[in-house]
């Protein structure tokens, strides 16, 4: 797992619910160590790529996958999916910490459920690394039985990164992890994100061209559940292939 | 507009203050009542009233309800967790697998259960249980009152359950959680404040039930007895045949009755309440 080229590899992939297309026919090499940016306009299929990956596509009544999705090496249509998610980490779009856990617990219950921390001493450094990582350690280290009702949206947001990297991932999936949040601390954890590509796969899903030239390296333009252009961020940014691309960059779409 | 908007919220609230008051009314007047009666027969009583077994109907002395408190705390224990555990799992499986057959038979048998007259579920029991039994029992009654009470459990666990929002589960998931891991350490302490709810109506429900009785109890109130097989007394089932009967005597022995029944429910709500915190979304 640790000599791949690819953290994630989609071949041929399409989703249907029902009968309905979501996914068309979608190709995506994602190589490892890199912060890969899927962008496209809402409703385009992102958030179902990221599902698929994390196998949480399983939740999707009536969902069916055809092609080949291999994550880490492993056939994600084949693979235990709890065996999967433990190195896969996910952020949501929505900030959802454990309502009945303190600040301390939402980040714990990750470590143990993983075994990452063999022993309450290297658990709280598990804890105070994660947080130091999402750069909240310093507004919660004070309080860190406090319930995560007492934060604002955007350290709930970072306090949910902190949980997904105290799982130690080898792969971190981030489905637009600032839309319901502040222009800061959606800045801040873009910071996190560049930082974090020494260490892990980073897959972002975003709508803004923006954020995408902000923080990626390599980047996916989907649309309509079809990939309309891949390749690195300075290749598309400045010379984008079609002119769908041309016009979402230039903000018309 | 501003004004015609005024006015229409005013009416609108003073509507909906009327219709509570006057819903609350008979409820009010019902335990004022039962406070009034029940606490003239506690001071008469005395402590005794909670063990003594109770008067005969040309009797002095008012006796207790002792067989009929020790019967119903009986009945409550024994069906109480049963009714829970088993509305709990039905209630999990329905909704965390709702495409399997097992779970829709489950939903569908629960819901239609909820009309069935308790009446027919103690004749039922009477059938299967006592009459193959030869005797009435505290086996047979807690049968009947765990048939009555399930569909009433199921149906508050499952709200319960499904009110715990999709976005906390997949954020179990998304960290390695297997289904029952995430039902346990996260669906459950979410929701346990409604939960505790749902025992407490739940226990409510078997405390206050009479028809299921009739049948399968067997009214045993002259002793006390610890024995399952053996005929059984419950509150309700007291107050239920002594205000049948032309004597006062008895008529003051159920209202004590249904005054300390109500008394222990609210200790114990307002127990649960106190212990079991809400969770703030």
């Amino acid at each position: 797992m640790n000599n791949l080229i690819h953290a994630v590899e989609l071949r041929n992939v399409s989703i249907f619910i029902g009968k309905t297309p979501i996914i068309k026919d979608v190709n995506i090499e994602i190589p490892t160590n890199t912060v890969y940016v899927i962008m496209g306009p809402s409703g385009s299929g992102k958030t179902t790529i990221l599902r698929l990956i994390s196998r949480l596509i399983d939740l999707v009544p009536e969902v069916t996958v055809s092609g080949t999705a291999k994550v880490l090496g492993m056939d994600v249509l084949k693979v235990n999916p709890y065996v999967l998610r433990r190195h896969v980490g996910m952020v949501f779009q929505t900030p959802n910490p454990f309502p009945h856990m303190s600040i301390y617990d939402n980040v714990a219950i990750a470590a143990k459920i993983n075994g990452v921390a063999a022993n309450k001493e290297e658990l709280d450094e598990v804890v105070k690394s994660a947080l130091t990582k999402a750069m909240l350690w310093d507004e919660v280290k004070d309080r860190l039985k406090d319930y995560p009702h007492t934060l604002s949206g955007g350290q709930k947001q970072r306090l949910c990164l902190a949980r997904a990297l105290a799982m130690k991932p080898k792969l971190l999936l981030l489905d637009e992890p600032t839309a319901s949040i502040d222009p800061v601390n959606a800045r801040k954890i873009e910071e996190v994100i560049k930082t974090l590509k020494d260490e892990i796969t980073v897959i972002m899903v975003t709508h803004s061209p923006h954020q995408a030239a902000r923080v990626g390296e390599y980047v996916a333009l989907i649309y309509n559940g079809g990939v309309i252009e891949q390749g690195s961020v300075r290749d598309m940014f400045l010379n984008p292939r079609t002119e769908f691309a041309s016009r979402f960059l230039r903000g018309e779409i | 507009m501003h004004k015609t908007r005024a006015i229409k919220d005013r009416l609108f609230t003073l509507y909906i203050l009327t219709t509570s008051t006057l819903a609350l009314i008979p409820v009010l007047h019902l335990i004022f009542v039962i406070v009034i009666r029940g606490f003239d027969s506690f001071v008469e009583g005395g402590i005794k009233f909670l063990t003594d077994v109770p008067p005969t109907p040309l009797s002095t002395e008012l006796g207790g309800i002792g067989p009929s408190l020790l019967g119903t705390l009986i009945l409550t224990a024994t069906s109480l967790p049963i009714t829970i555990l088993i509305a709990f799992f039905a209630a999990v499986l329905a909704n965390e697998f709702p495409n399997n057959p097992i779970s829709k038979t489950v939903d569908i048998i629960s819901r239609s259960f909820t009309s069935i007259p308790t009446i027919v579920v103690s004749m039922t029991v009477y059938l299967l249980v006592v009459v193959p039994m030869r005797t009435y029992s505290a086996i047979a009654s807690s049968i009947a009152l765990t048939i009555i009470a399930l569909p009433y459990a199921y149906a508050i666990t499952s709200a319960a359950i499904r009110q715990v929002p999709l976005m906390y589960r997949e954020a179990a998931y998304s960290l390695g959680m297997t289904r029952w891991t995430t039902i346990y350490k996260v669906v459950v302490p979410i929701t346990r404040r409604m939960l505790s709810g749902c025992v407490l109506i739940t226990m409510a429900r078997i405390m206050g039930e009479t028809a299921a009785l009739m049948f399968t109890a067997g009214r045993f109130r002259t002793g006390i007895s610890l024995q399952l097989d053996r005929p059984i007394d419950a509150i309700p089932l007291l107050i239920f045949d002594y205000a049948l009967t032309p004597y006062p005597i008895l008529h003051k022995v159920a209202w004590g009755a249904a005054l300390l029944l109500i008394i222990i429910y609210f200790i114990i709500f307002l127990a649960v309440k106190t212990i079991v915190k809400e969770v703030k979304l």
